[in-house]
């Protein structure tokens, strides 16, 4: 051992701002969500579980606990199988991989809320393309697509489409209607994640040696869904871990989307967490109710990632 | 190859083409309406660009500007509106100096504590490592309401120390940078040692260099998060706009989305958004290789 003081000049720096920036402030929400305190007062009270009873109790934050939920339970599954079968369609092209690779990976880069601007734009009633395209295609191929006629069970004189056609191309303000505004909202979100996924699959399936697909095809496994099942699905487990992981942390955290768009509404329908924190603490100065919903968002993103390396520690070793 | 193959190539390029024009479509919606005239966008004609006549904007003549001042083609009177209304050039320069102060302030901090880490033995060691791996944990956005509260205590909300403070330490830097310590050979070390070199010396001048790869890919991770982070500068900066960085500039852009011009705005959205968009179509790989840094273990 040289020089026996250095290292303690070189951890202290980052231990003392790691105990000041993120180990303290979790103590003080757990403080401050057991108290009435707002920013800027001078006294406040302990009321013990107030802020949480209301929480769990008051109609918007059942509906906040909802939107979240519905967000994640809707964003994460997709978002993953579609970067899934984007990697493995990208691994079996002969050409042209690459330049899917970019335009799938341009929405991770770039600046979510401009892009949510965009697709505002987009998704207009008036101004956008996708209303647009719609209305044009009224009566054609567009409708029976897109209006499910294809589908046994719908009627085509029902149809969501033919239905918007009839009363003078009435289709959905996306953003600004209770009952699609949180799906668009997921639509955007999946848009933006599913690239992030595409390519930590593409890294996971470089790492399956081709030896695995030949045995598998000597066993009997010719089929591309058996050799799917049989090699490709399980060498992936612990990608697949990790990218659900991830996602769901990044996904819990959705603001930018819903700040610019919804703002929460219609009626609460987008209400999720961390918009939340924002409006309560922030814009309405309520500060300990936005420090018990910080408790309850830090607590679900420690289980999350509790349970990830307990699954990482029992299971997926080969 | 056989016909049966090509067949099955056509298909997946289907599939991916209709994948490729979802994706682009907001792109491609945002560049358009950045070019066409108001007209053009609320007709939804022109296809991308427009008819680019050269015409008198109102908008620009009622603001209080000569008609011949506003007498150009739309393209051009988009853009050069979008950066009389709005200081984009300062917005984009906040976005510098906060990017990059976090940058180097991150490096600072967790490049001799890596260092030490991995390659110092002394008391306690074990357990700061196991407080490192602790703070992995915590997402910064989630404890933003008690940073926020600290903040505004100190009275520090509305200054550029509240964009960076709390994002000086990296844990995740720490943690990156370790790894890649300990795979640096400690002859490298004593061998430095042996030539008289301090270990404030060897953290500079021998390990930095041999960190050069992982670092790039840390700065590209961390300057994208940052450049594109809207929720801390959206709670910590209230008005002034001389501290907006581009997101919040963004935003301020989409203020008047039912009275202004579209044009103008989305020219300024587009100038913002450009950059990093262009720095990523020509360094990909070290982009894609950053961002999915998180995808490491």
């Amino acid at each position: 051992m040289h020089n026996s003081k250095a290292h303690l000049w070189f951890i202290a720096p980052a231990i003392i701002l790691m105990i000041i920036i993120l180990i303290f402030p979790l103590f003080l929400a757990g403080g401050i969500s057991f108290t009435d305190y707002n920013l800027g007062n001078k006294t406040f009270e302990w009321i013990g579980l107030e802020n949480y009873d209301k929480m769990f109790n008051r109609k918007t934050y059942v509906k906040m606990i909802w939107a979240t939920a519905t967000y994640v339970i809707v964003v994460v599954p997709i978002s993953v199988i579609l970067g899934l079968c984007a990697a493995m369609l990208l691994n079996s092209l002969r050409f042209g991989a690459d330049i899917y690779k970019t335009i799938f990976f341009l929405p991770v880069m770039a600046t979510l809320l401009a892009m949510a601007i965009a697709w505002e734009f987009t998704l207009h009633p008036t101004l956008g393309i996708v209303n647009n395209f719609l209305a044009n295609g009224c009566g054609g191929a567009r409708e029976f697509i897109f209006g499910f006629h294809w589908l046994p069970w719908v009627d085509s004189e029902q149809s969501w489409y033919a239905v918007a056609c009839a009363n003078n191309m009435d289709f959905p303000y996306w953003l600004k209607q209770k009952n699609t505004a949180i799906w668009t909202v997921c639509f955007i979100g999946i848009w933006q994640a599913f690239g992030f996924n595409m390519v930590l699959y593409l890294a996971g399936l470089t790492g399956i040696p081709r030896e695995l697909y030949q045995a598998a095809e000597m066993d009997g496994a010719k089929s591309t869904w058996e050799q799917f099942k049989l090699v490709t699905w399980p060498m992936l487990g612990p990608t697949t871990l990790f990218v659900v992981t991830i996602t769901t942390i990044r996904t819990f955290q959705v603001f930018d989307t819903i700040e610019i768009l919804t703002k929460g509404g219609p009626s609460k329908t987008t209400y999720v967490m961390m918009y939340a924190i924002f409006e309560k603490a922030i814009q309405q100065n309520l500060t300990s109710i936005g420090a018990a919903i910080t408790v309850v968002f830090i607590g679900f993103i420690l289980i999350l990632t509790f349970f990830q390396r307990y699954i990482i520690e029992k299971r997926v070793h080969y | 190859m056989e016909a049966k193959q090509y067949i099955g190539e056509g298909w997946k390029h289907a599939i991916l083409i209709i994948g490729a024009i979802v994706v682009l479509l907001p792109f491609y919606m945002m560049v358009s309406m950045s070019l066409k005239s108001q007209q053009e966008i609320q007709s939804i004609s022109g296809g991308l660009i427009g008819a680019q006549e050269t015409q008198t904007f109102p908008v620009c003549v009622k603001t209080g500007y000569s008609e011949e001042e506003c007498t150009m083609k739309p393209y051009k009177y988009n853009y050069w509106f979008a950066f009389e209304k709005a200081p984009i050039p300062r917005y984009l320069m906040n976005g510098v100096i906060v990017t990059l102060s976090i940058f180097i302030i991150q490096v600072l901090v967790a490049l001799p504590c890596a260092y030490a880490l991995a390659k110092l033995r002394f008391y306690g060691r074990e357990f700061v490592f196991s407080m490192v791996l602790f703070c992995l944990l915590i997402p910064v956005h989630g404890i933003a309401l008690p940073l926020y509260v600290m903040l505004a205590q100190a009275g520090l909300v509305d200054t550029y120390s509240a964009l960076i403070l709390p994002w000086t330490i990296s844990v995740f830097g720490i943690f990156l940078m370790r790894q890649f310590f300990m795979t640096v050979p400690d002859e490298l070390i004593d061998a430095a040692r042996m030539d008289g070199m301090g270990e404030y010396a060897i953290v500079w001048k021998v390990m930095l260099p041999t960190a050069i790869p992982a670092l790039l890919a840390f700065a590209i991770f961390s300057v994208v998060a940052h450049w594109n982070d809207y929720f801390w500068p959206r709670m910590v900066i209230t008005g002034n706009r001389d501290l907006f960085t581009p997101p919040l500039g963004i935003r301020e852009f989409r203020g008047g989305i039912d009275s202004d011009e579209f044009g103008p705005m989305m020219a300024s959205i587009v100038t913002v958004t450009v950059p990093l968009i262009v720095a990523f179509i020509i360094a990909q790989k070290r982009f894609i290789e950053g961002i999915t840094l998180t995808g490491m273990k």
